[in-house]
């Protein structure tokens, strides 16, 4: 390989479902391209965290054509290993009542209506983590490069901004002061003759070629941020839930008719590991409330009569907080010229395009599918990488992904405009309504308060202690208050500076009277600061390659 | 231009483990279960051989990573092709499995060789870069072996090396100070007690190291002479999972409670232990003392205890009370008779071993003392303590080896400290420690004497003499040992023998191992485990002076500086406060343990003394001699308060015998939570002032 080692023809950024799906499927059609995918975490799967129920179509379809024996491998039975057989909608109102409204889903879905699609029979409940780490293994079994500890900082366009030629990863063995340290690695150029962004939600990356490739999107990109603990239950409890069942809940602690308090969003409880249930709540980031954290309405969800007889008395092992894209096909970053979901060379892929359906709740498959498209493109265009986000666009518009986002189109939109109460029976409009101007999720915020804020204490200490989140102490910070006079003199006065509270591992906090990303060895890499600090006055870039939780079973 | 071997091993990742690692039967932690890593250690030796081929301006040196392993353990060459390493080599034969610390260090030492002559054309300037020890074994007992194996120098424990006048200087620890010495020749073996800048994969490496072609060796290519479990002198018994601790673990909210905790334990001087003993098992007699003929109660296992018990009662019910009166018809009988509970086979080996009486080593109990400054090391006398009890079991005298100059003004306190004999080694070159004399001068004696235990402290003196001795006699040797019992495996036939048992995998796990293929038994133990006896002046021993012939190609280190820690810490304090990593600078750590001590002296009107890490040493928040853990002094105050200290394995040794430890940590998964009696979970920078304010305000 000689000097040629900085330079590869396909650069992955991000193991995660979509950027293997990548690799998979191109090794597959063209096992002669050299495909190479880098991942930030330190392992593969320990920055992918989901529910995570699984349309299992198109990892079928990428499965069959690239490893027709799948199934018989022992990490195919491990991680598909539960179906889902029962489905349950509830609504919670207060503390202790639960109604199974799945007939209401039932009856939307007879009638054509769009959250009839919220339906999970048949799919699989999977734990990301696993799904990657197995992903990423037969990818390099196929002999795609798949490097994990590598973080990317930037991406390095030609001169007409129409295509990218490189990107740069992170320096490393900078000191807290940025002094180089004697084991100082500056962040070399990895030159590419493609690049597929698929780094997850609210991509660095992607969002620095959005702005140096001028891409446009007709509506902001909106959010939730979830958090998911893995609780070690008895036997009985687990049995009792059932490996079959998934449950999806919405209502109390989030949403309240009339009195509020007036979230999107709802909680989760899904079958892990024997003797282990996952339970998540999800909350969108256009929450209002200068006191809340997504961590408050897990507690008082976990406390409610329903989950916890599931949960009652168990150890958390494993926990984790991710942002989840939510603008839908509004919020897709294009080309204003050619529409394209990238530009030139460059692709943009699953939850960093926004390929959330979020009628269903899910966005896996769509990732999935993404990948598979961007490697078509890339096969087809190869001697012509100026075409392939053209063609990966193309290939985009005839695939389910298109389909599902387009039926989706208004929703989430819908309920950011009009809120839950009156935004989900006019959602039923789908497609029908007009778009919607709605704001950026960081100008939400009010100094309203969290109704039920007091019921429970929550200990972020553990939370991130179970996340098994380390970063390089020693390192420059990679979060970054851009002014710290708004906080001093608007954000603290108005709100009491809400990223104290919301930031689910604690990486905020005021010292010597001033509001600091005090411990972001702490960062759990969900950005949640980045878009909910109300004056949009904080920065998230990559720590060190390795940085970031271990998630294995998340 | 110098050669660099580094040794890299794989091991389990201990600071990952997950719920589901343990049994849930036996609650052992289950190792396949545990990702693999690169030992920190051996990360931290590769990075300071490139820093030391650096500082040399060296551009021609070869840095080589040698690993012992299964196949996968070439991941950590890859680890090493991806940052620094030229070229790599891979030892892997079904035949090597199994090995202990002495079959591990032979057939590497034999690759060290063949690397030399090969890929060096037998250039000897070299060194061998090691980390100190790995986290799953703990032993530190490879690279002094292959030293020895070698017959090179060796520099244990070093944290620095400056390149001065054409070579090296080396900074290291030892016992409560820090030393600065220079190989008299290469090459030279370095083990790395920390290096604070392991390096950094780079893209470009790590494509290329993906791509590299391993060296791989097996056993037949290198010719090594102990290999794999044949080759071993230790033995595995038992794993079991380490007792619960019997501290207290209780959480505490709020500075005012911990204030009241703090000045309640202290007064009533009931501590976290549990003050009644583990079952304090009865003190071992031999065979031929025991009032029964069948009497087998002292045998190594609870389930053969057992089995001889039903033995004994179905050979009384048949009216048999001789073992010589048990011939093949009556064999037949017993078997009728309880059949139920054996086979024939384990049947006949118990009635073989229940024939013997004679223990299987013979010889006295020997400690290897520990001196500096004209003084004993306060763990050889807990040393000589175990070692009393032991020969009294076995009916044999306790010998202590001194090797030293000018050292027989000790033999005094040795004696009065249970020792009934002095085997002292006077000579001028062993006025300092240096490996290489004091080990050819420890293994004269023992080989000339042949004792049948030999017990040395677990200090960096001690784990460093006792591998290079032991492998030179071509005995079994067991690190860090917390349990010594003597005890019986009569189906096996042995009598007698030494149990020694020992925290593994970062103290997940208990290990009871015991000697094979030796003559003589050997452990380190870990200072502050065993029990000193009060001395007694009256006693009387004899001194023996063995002659050893020593001269000055013997010692292999130039030793250019000593700096023994200020004379002024005082650990013998009832109340220690120590900081560790998480006082995060020198400032906090002076400011808030200053601050504290100041407090707590004024309150409970007794001296109080400051502590550290090692972390916090390394970090220079504190002088070497502050320094508590297994590389520092093991203290055992009336309390120990720990500020931002996570409690690795080596601190939490050196403050077992605490009576109450109270820890302040803002990580609550910190392991000295799960070994101290109170904690508040909270940074320190917090907790420190409003525990003083508690502290002065009550009452």
């Amino acid at each position: 390989m000689g000097s040629d080692c900085n330079r590869v023809s396909v650069l992955i950024v991000g193991a995660g479902p979509a950027g293997l799906a990548t690799a998979i499927q191109l090794k597959t059609i063209r096992p002669q391209i050299d495909v190479c995918v880098i991942e930030k975490s330190s392992d593969l799967g320990n920055h992918n965290l989901s529910g995570a129920v699984l349309e299992a179509e198109p990892l079928h379809t990428l499965l069959d054509s690239a490893v027709p024996d799948w199934r018989d491998s022992d990490a195919a039975k491990d991680v598909l290993a539960k179906k889902v057989s029962k489905d349950n909608v509830m609504f919670f109102l207060g503390r202790k009542l639960s109604f199974n409204i799945f007939v209401v889903i039932k009856l939307a879905k007879m009638f054509g209506l769009g959250f009839g699609q919220m339906m999970h029979v048949g799919d699989y409940s999977v734990s990301i983590s696993k799904l990657t780490k197995w992903m990423g293994q037969l990818a390099k079994d196929l002999g795609a490069e798949v490097l994990t500890g590598f973080a990317v900082e930037d991406i390095i366009l030609d001169e007409s901004a129409n295509m990218a030629t490189a990107v740069k990863l992170v320096d490393q063995g900078l000191d807290k002061e940025g002094n180089k340290q004697p084991n100082f690695v500056e962040g070399e150029i990895i030159n590419a003759d493609f690049v597929v962004l698929a780094e997850g939600c609210d991509g660095l990356l992607t969002e620095r070629f959005v702005e140096k490739a001028n891409l446009q999107r007709q509506s902001p990109p909106l959010y939730s941020v979830g958090v998911k603990e893995l609780i070690k239950v008895t036997s009985e409890q687990y049995e009792k839930f059932g490996d079959g069942r998934v449950v999806h809940a919405m209502g109390y602690p989030i949403w309240t008719p009339v009195i509020g308090p007036g979230m999107f969003g709802g909680g989760i409880i899904y079958p892990g590991e024997k003797d282990h249930i996952a339970v998540g709540m999800i909350v969108g980031a256009d929450w209002k409330y200068c006191d809340f954290n997504p961590q408050d309405a897990l507690t008082n969800f976990k406390n409610h009569s329903f989950v916890k007889k599931f949960i009652d008395g168990g150890t958390v092992v494993e926990a984790g907080a991710k942002m989840i894209p939510e603008g839908g096909y509004y919020a897709i970053p294009r080309n204003p010229a050619t529409s394209s979901i990238g530009k030139g060379n460059v692709m943009i892929l699953g939850d960093s395009a926004g390929f959330v359906n979020m009628l269903k709740i899910k966005g896996l498959h769509n990732a999935i599918d993404s990948g598979i498209q961007a490697a078509k493109a890339i096969a087809e265009t190869f001697d012509r990488p100026e075409q392939a986000a053209s063609k990966y666009t193309n290939l985009i518009e005839q695939s389910n992904v298109a389909r599902e986002m387009t039926s989706a189109m208004n929703f989430r939109q819908t309920i950011a405009k009009f809120g839950p109460l009156q935004g989900m029976p006019l959602s039923v409009f789908g497609g029908l309504l007009p778009k919607f101007k709605v704001e950026n999720d960081h100008e939400a915020m009010t100094t309203a308060r969290y109704r039920y804020k007091k019921n429970h204490e929550f200990d972020k200490d553990t939370f991130t202690a179970m996340a098994a989140t380390e970063h390089r102490e020693e390192q420059l910070s990679h979060l970054t208050i851009l002014d710290p006079d708004i906080c001093k003199t608007r954000c603290t006065p108005a709100f009491k500076s809400p990223c104290i509270t919301f930031c689910p591992a604690g990486v905020y906090e005021t010292v010597h009277e001033e509001v600091k990303p005090a411990n972001p060895s702490n960062c759990l890499h969900c950005k949640t600061c980045q878009r909910k600090c109300p004056f949009d006055n904080i920065r998230w870039t990559a720590p060190e390659g390795t940085g970031g939780p271990h998630y294995r079973r998340m | 231009m110098s050669n660099y071997i580094v040794l890299v091993k794989q091991v389990p990742d201990v600071t990952q483990i997950t719920d589901n690692a343990f049994d849930p039967e036996t609650g052992t932690l289950i190792r396949t279960r545990l990702a693999s890593v690169i030992n920190e250690l051996d990360a931290q030796a590769l990075a300071f051989a490139n820093q030391m081929k650096r500082d040399s301006d060296d551009k021609n040196g070869e840095v080589i990573c040698l690993t012992m392993g299964p196949p996968m353990a070439e991941e950590v060459l890859r680890y090493g092709l991806a940052r620094c390493a030229d070229r790599v080599v891979l030892l892997t034969d079904r035949a090597l499995g199994g090995a202990d610390t002495v079959a591990t260090a032979n057939p590497l030492a034999f690759a060290i060789r063949k690397i030399v002559k090969e890929i060096f054309k037998n250039n000897s300037d070299y060194y061998v870069v090691c980390g100190m020890q790995s986290v799953d074994g703990d032993t530190a007992q490879v690279p002094p072996q292959i030293t020895e194996e070698l017959g090179l120098a060796c520099i244990a424990y070093v944290t620095g090396a400056e390149f001065r006048n054409g070579r090296f200087e080396f900074t290291r620890i030892i016992s409560g100070g820090s030393q600065v010495v220079a190989a008299k020749e290469l090459p030279a073996v370095i083990t790395v007690a920390k290096f604070e800048y392991p390096l950094f994969a780079t893209f470009v490496a790590t494509r290329r190291a993906n791509k590299a072609e391993i060296i791989r060796w097996a056993s037949d290519d290198i010719k090594a002479t102990h290999i794999g479990v044949k080759g071993s002198k230790t033995s595995v018994i038992r794993v079991f999972p380490p007792g619960k601790s019997t501290r207290k673990c209780r959480q505490v909210t709020d500075a005012k409670s911990l204030a009241e905790l703090l000045v309640e334990s202290f007064k009533s001087g009931n501590g976290g232990t549990d003050d009644t003993p583990q079952a304090q098992a009865a003190r071992y007699t031999l065979p031929g003392r025991r009032a029964e003929n069948f009497d087998r109660s002292f045998e190594a296992t609870k389930k053969e205890i057992e089995d001889y018990k039903i033995l004994a009662d179905t050979v009384k019910k048949l009216g048999i009370s001789k073992v010589s009166r048990i011939d093949d018809a009556v064999k037949e009988k017993i078997l009728a008779a309880a059949g139920e509970h054996f086979h024939k086979r384990a049947l006949e080996d118990m009635l073989n071993g229940l024939q013997l009486t004679e223990p299987g080593f013979s010889g006295e109990v020997w400690v290897v003392a520990e001196h500096g400054g004209g003084a004993v090391h306060p763990a050889t006398f807990e040393l000589i303590g175990k070692a009393r009890e032991l020969a009294d079991s076995l009916e044999t005298k306790v010998g202590v080896c001194l090797a030293g100059f000018n050292a027989e003004p000790m033999a005094k306190d040795l004696i009065a400290a249970g020792a009934d004999g002095i085997y002292i080694i006077d000579d001028k070159l062993l006025g300092e420690f240096d490996p290489t004399a004091h080990r050819k001068a420890v293994a004269d004696a023992i080989s000339t004497y042949w004792p049948q235990i030999v017990l040395y402290a677990a200090t960096p003196q001690g784990r460093m003499l006792a591998p290079m001795v032991s492998y030179r006699v071509g005995c079994g040797l067991t690190a860090d040992c917390t349990g010594l019992d003597i005890r019986d495996s009569s189906r096996r036939g042995q009598i007698a023998i030494l149990l020694q048992t020992r925290p593994a995998l970062g103290g997940n796990v208990m290990a009871t191992i015991c000697t094979k293929n030796s003559k003589s038994q050997m452990a380190t133990a870990r200072p502050g485990v065993m029990k000193k006896l009060p001395p007694d002046n009256s006693r009387k021993g004899k001194i023996i002076k063995h002659k050893v012939r020593l001269c000055e190609a013997d010692t292999g280190l130039e030793i250019i500086k000593t700096e023994l820690g200020t004379g002024d810490v005082n650990f013998n304090a009832e109340v220690i406060i120590s900081g560790g990593k998480g006082m995060q600078n020198r400032d906090n750590y002076e400011r808030l343990v200053g601050l504290l001590c100041e407090g707590l002296s004024k309150k409970l009107d007794t001296q109080v003394e400051k502590g550290a890490s090692r972390a916090a040493v390394e970090q220079g928040f504190a002088e070497r001699a502050h320094q508590v853990g297994q590389t520092g002094t093991s203290v055992a105050p009336k309390l120990y308060i720990a500020l931002g200290i996570s409690g690795a394995i080596q601190h939490m040794i050196g403050v077992a015998n605490t009576e109450t430890i109270i820890a302040v940590n803002s990580d609550p998964n910190a392991p000295i939570l799960k070994q101290c009696d109170y904690y508040i979970v909270g940074s320190v920078e917090d907790t420190v002032p409003q525990l003083v304010a508690a502290l002065t305000t009550e009452n």
